[in-house]
């Protein structure tokens, strides 16, 4: 048994558990939201506003997938370089620094949102205190310019953790010349790199456009411009909500399983594809928007599909790995191995199911890359049954699963309640499958996503199977059960955090892979010459957009005032919607 | 015990997903099956695996994982 | 936490045949999929909420 992180490297292990604690706060506020939604938006159970619907959607959104996702990925990657430089950063003080500016930044941002619920919210920056403008603000919805500065915040804490890696990493490749990244480091520089230049677009977004617009600095904006700088960062984060959970999958999930990782060359040549690919494929989140040509639609659609590739080789690479683990164990056959793998593990059986929705969910996204038959599901609940299959299961299930053999290395405590862990995780795992089958179903045949009430007077959904009854009755059950695993996950947490006079059961020490680095080629280490390829990848894919964009309306647009969303805007859209109804009769 | 208790809450919930999936695939092919019908079939797939799985082994002493 | 390896695999003696079990089922399970999602859902179905917008408003 080796020492445990929280002993080997205790400075480091403080700040990676108070980014876990962050995290799991946005977790357990976000998912409460989530069933909130669930029950609200089927009509099941309405105990808010419909016009509070939109505050919760945003906390939803942003709650869960900027700050619980992030907060983890700062906390996992920490512990990452710690662990595998077996160095902590140069200055300590840094690291808390930009821990602070992600802490006051996504406070600042929680407190704009909740504003939303005040029946009067305050005067803050000129302007109400709200920010019901979902997790996308697209202009010209407008929020209180305090949001707009806690994200830059948040942002410009993530961006100073990446250079807090990169300098830890510089210095531990001063005192060890010649020798190759660690697998571990490797994964986390290439995430950052990867952030750094996709997050430039909702940097420029807010900072440039978004944030002047709202304190009234400048008095228009150019809305399909912001847009299009959000989705340049849109579909990067996703990669980065997703490349934790890969670097669980690649570094940890081998072990658990009782084996080796298969590759790692291929686990390199896949961080690398995604600095390459993820950011110049943001317009496929724009087939339906007007104003970019269809040819950029194209050329967008084509790099999405090469983006299957390194996901089609993190299959086989994971699964492989998991293999060699169940055959060390005694595993025989073409299938029986399966029996051999541990799944009693919580840690294990938790990623291996994300694992595994992960493979099918990545279906529906095959369906939503491809530029046709998008327009199928764009505007449909079927995107959210995406989104719940993909970072709600395949990144939140792995996170989960990682926090019980991760928690007890960072805290010394003993993980309580291992039988229900497990129970947890299988339960995550069939809400997650009933919420997004029905989902999925509603959406093909048309339920609209971001909608607080999709039920139309004179109008009904030609379900062909079941009714709309039975679909609404499936996605609570499936909320329902997600919320009740989500608490558990955050009971067994806490519990094991007092858990104090205990001796954790766990080993953390990383077999090396099958394949080392020995095996993978010098120039996957040059990690300079990939961010070469990468900006030169994205000026080929969003050069020519983002000038017919400004060349179309300007860089500022024409007079696109802002659309504050309060609820006495929502009273004036109702009645001009009931104005133009009545005259089109 | 035919399998361990952490197995048999796996086949559990994997069953309880192919339920559900297989119902909508079978839906494709114009075969229906009521929601009351299907937690029916639910309920016993899984008495049938509980049952299984705690039937004694013939002869072999008690194994669990 | 629970790994009780029974024998050391080398990287020269493993032949991932599961691996390429799994997958080969995941590839056909995905060509299924996607071939119904287009020329059933997508082909095969007329717009479902076009034209729709004024019975919708007037309830």
């Amino acid at each position: 048994m080796t020492a445990l992180f929280v002993d080997e490297y205790p400075a480091e292990a403080r700040l990676v558990k108070a980014a876990f604690l962050s995290s799991f706060i946005a977790f357990g506020i976000g998912a409460l939201f989530g069933i909130i939604q669930a029950l609200h938006r089927t009509d099941i159970f309405r105990f808010i506003d419909s016009i509070k619907y939109y505050t919760v959607l945003t906390g939803h959104g942003v709650f869960l997938v900027i700050a619980f996702t992030i907060f983890f990925l700062v906390g996992l990657y920490q512990w990452a370089v710690t662990d595998s430089l077996e160095r902590g950063p140069v200055d300590i003080r840094f690291t808390w620094f930009w821990y602070g500016l992600m802490a006051i930044g996504s406070f600042l941002a929680a407190i704009s949102i909740l504003a939303g619920f005040l029946e009067q919210p305050p005067m803050v920056l000129g302007a109400e205190l709200r920010a019901n403008v979902l997790f996308t603000f697209y202009a010209p919805l407008e929020a209180n310019p305090l949001y707009y500065i806690g994200l830059a915040l948040f942002l410009v804490g993530t961006w100073l953790a990446g250079i807090d890696w990169f300098r830890t990493w510089w210095a531990w490749r001063d005192e060890n010349p010649g020798e190759r990244i660690p697998l571990r480091t490797f994964m986390v520089l290439t995430t950052m790199m990867m952030f750094f230049l996709g997050s430039v677009g909702v940097i420029v977004s807010i900072l440039v456009f978004i944030l002047p617009w709202s304190l009234e600095i400048t008095e228009s904006l150019n809305p399909l411009l912001t847009r299009t700088l959000f989705w340049f960062f849109g579909h990067m984060i996703v990669y980065f909500w997703l490349l934790p959970a890969y670097l669980l999958w690649y570094s940890v999930l081998p072990k658990l399983s009782g084996g080796r990782l298969f590759s790692d060359p291929l686990a390199r040549v896949v961080f690398i594809l995604f600095v390459l690919l993820s950011t110049p494929v943001g317009i496929h989140h724009q087939y339906m928007d007007p104003g970019i040509a269809e040819g950029f639609k194209f050329i967008a659609m084509t790099n999405t599909m090469f983006l299957l590739l390194p996901s089609f080789l993190t299959a086989f690479t994971v699964v492989a790995s998991m293999e060699h683990g169940a055959r060390q164990r005694g595993g025989e056959g073409r299938f029986n191995w399966l029996q051999a793998l541990p799944w009693r593990n919580p840690a294990f059986t938790g990623m291996a199911l994300a694992g595994l929705v992960f493979a099918f969910g990545g279906f529906t996204g095959i369906v939503n890359a491809g530029m046709n038959i998008n327009y199928l599901v764009h505007n449909a609940l079927w995107i959210p049954g995406h989104i719940h299959a993909q970072v709600g299961t395949a990144t939140a299930l792995t996170l989960m699963a990682g926090s019980y053999w991760l928690v007890p290395q960072l805290t010394g405590n003993r993980l309580v309640g291992r039988q229900v862990a497990l129970f947890q995780v299988v339960l995550w795992f069939v809400g997650i499958v009933f919420m997004t089958n029905s989902m999925f179903r509603a959406g093909l045949v048309g339920v609209p996503r971001r909608t607080a009430e999709p039920q139309y007077q004179g109008f009904e959904y030609d379900v062909p199977v079941g009714s709309m009854g039975e679909l609404n009755a499936q996605l609570a059950l499936g909320g329902t059960l997600l919320f009740i695993s989500a608490m558990l996950f955050l009971v067994l947490m806490l519990l094991t955090v007092f858990n104090n006079d205990s001796e954790p059961i766990v080993d953390g020490t990383l077999p090396p892979a099958l394949s080392g680095p020995e095996d993978s080629p010098q120039v996957l280490d040059n990690l300079r010459l990939w961010f070469g390829i990468a900006f030169a990848l994205v000026v080929l894919a969003y050069a020519l957009p983002l000038a017919g964009i400004v060349a179309q309306s300007g860089l500022f647009g024409q007079d696109i005032p802002p659309f504050p969303v309060s609820s006495e805007a929502v009273m004036y859209l109702e009645f001009g919607l009931d104005y133009v109804g009545a005259l089109v009769t | 015990m035919h399998t361990s208790p952490a197995k048999l809450l796996i086949l559990i919930a994997l069953s309880l997903v192919i339920l559900v999936e297989g119902r909508t695939v079978l839906a494709f092919f114009g075969i229906n099956i009521p929601p009351l019908e299907t937690a029916l079939i639910g309920l016993v797939i899984i008495a049938t695996l509980v049952i299984w799985a705690i039937r004694p082994l013939r002869g072999s002493p008690t194994k669990s994982e | 936490m629970g790994s009780r390896v029974s024998r050391e695999i080398g990287h020269d003696e493993y032949d991932p045949w599961g691996t390429l079990s799994l997958i080969v089922i995941y590839f056909v399970a995905l060509t299924l999929m996607w071939l119904f999602t287009y020329f059933v859902e997508f082909i095969g179905n007329t717009p479902t909420v076009m034209g729709m917008i004024v019975p919708v408003m007037l309830g």
